[in-house]
């Protein structure tokens, strides 16, 4: 496994208990996602394998939440509320990473994904948490 | 007048509902460019002829303060859904609503300004609250005997 190509970059809550770094490459694939939480809480998707995403502080300040098939694991930090990243149901071997929560502003490659027809499109986002070969 | 808007957090937790004094197009629909409200994704609406009654299930409430610590940003506690941002002054309640927190399905389609308030001074942050915000009651309900 390499990650030769990424960069760690950092990231974190807006009250500074919730931190992570995640290895991005230079332009970053995303997506926005019209599901009802998603909606709801502004999420930008980076979806990334296990080996590119590290908690560096705050673990113990996440809060979770789970609905419907209670797969996702929708973790936020209990005193600000922001979600900076979780376990998604697509992805249950990754993370999605909040873009919104990078400290400097990636360069995003940013697509819609239709969440609301979530059954027919999740394929789409499988390969986004392979790991890197 | 226009209907009475409804919506809740994710989990439901926090209801909302906000009586338009003026017709849903002609609310205002901004997006606050802090720190906070960029990475809640936060969409807000307020207007002083209009009312907001909020109410809050036992215990699904957390209020944060940052910044200048004037105005409590209450989040559910239950799925981390920000609704509003709500100040109190000589015992009444002001508060902006985040309308995508809360899925007002009327603001959906409409493309929202930016607004940067950081360089206002406290003095100035109030009159602009006090002048804009919506009159709110916030009702936390409690567990049954």
């Amino acid at each position: 496994m390499s990650l030769e190509g990424f960069t760690w970059r950092a990231g974190g809550c807006h009250c500074g208990g919730v931190r992570f770094e995640v290895a991005l490459p230079e332009v970053v694939e995303a997506q926005t996602c019209n599901c009802s939480m998603c909606a709801k809480s502004g999420f930008i998707h980076i979806i990334v394998p296990e080996s590119r995403f590290r908690v560096t502080k705050g673990m113990e300040r996440l809060a979770e939440y789970t609905f419907n098939t209670r797969v996702a694991k929708h973790l936020f930090c209990a005193e600000c509320g922001i979600k900076s990243f979780y376990r998604p149901r697509s992805n249950p071997d990754g993370w999605s990473v909040n873009a919104r929560c990078l400290d400097e502003a990636a360069k995003l490659d940013l697509s819609a994904f239709d969440g609301q027809n979530w059954e027919a499109n999740a394929d789409q986002l499988a390969h986004l948490s392979l790991e890197p070969s | 007048m226009s209907a009475v808007l409804t919506g809740h957090c994710h989990c439901g937790a926090i209801r909302v509902e906000f009586e338009p004094g003026k017709p849903v197009a002609e609310l205002p629909l901004r997006a606050c460019q802090c720190g906070f409200c960029r990475r809640h994704g936060s969409r807000t609406t307020s207007d002083p002829a209009s009312r907001l009654h909020i109410e809050v299930a036992p215990g699904a409430l957390t209020r944060y303060r940052f910044g200048r610590r004037a105005t409590d940003a209450l989040i559910c506690a239950d799925c981390g859904v920000y609704v509003a941002s709500l100040i109190e002054v000589e015992g009444r309640a002001f508060a902006t609503l985040n309308v995508a927190g809360v899925g007002f399905e009327a603001f959906a389609d409409r493309t929202p300004e930016p607004a940067v308030y950081d360089y206002e001074t406290d003095e100035a942050k109030l009159a602009r609250r006090l002048s804009r915000w919506t009159p709110t009651v916030l009702v936390e309900t409690s567990p049954s005997a």
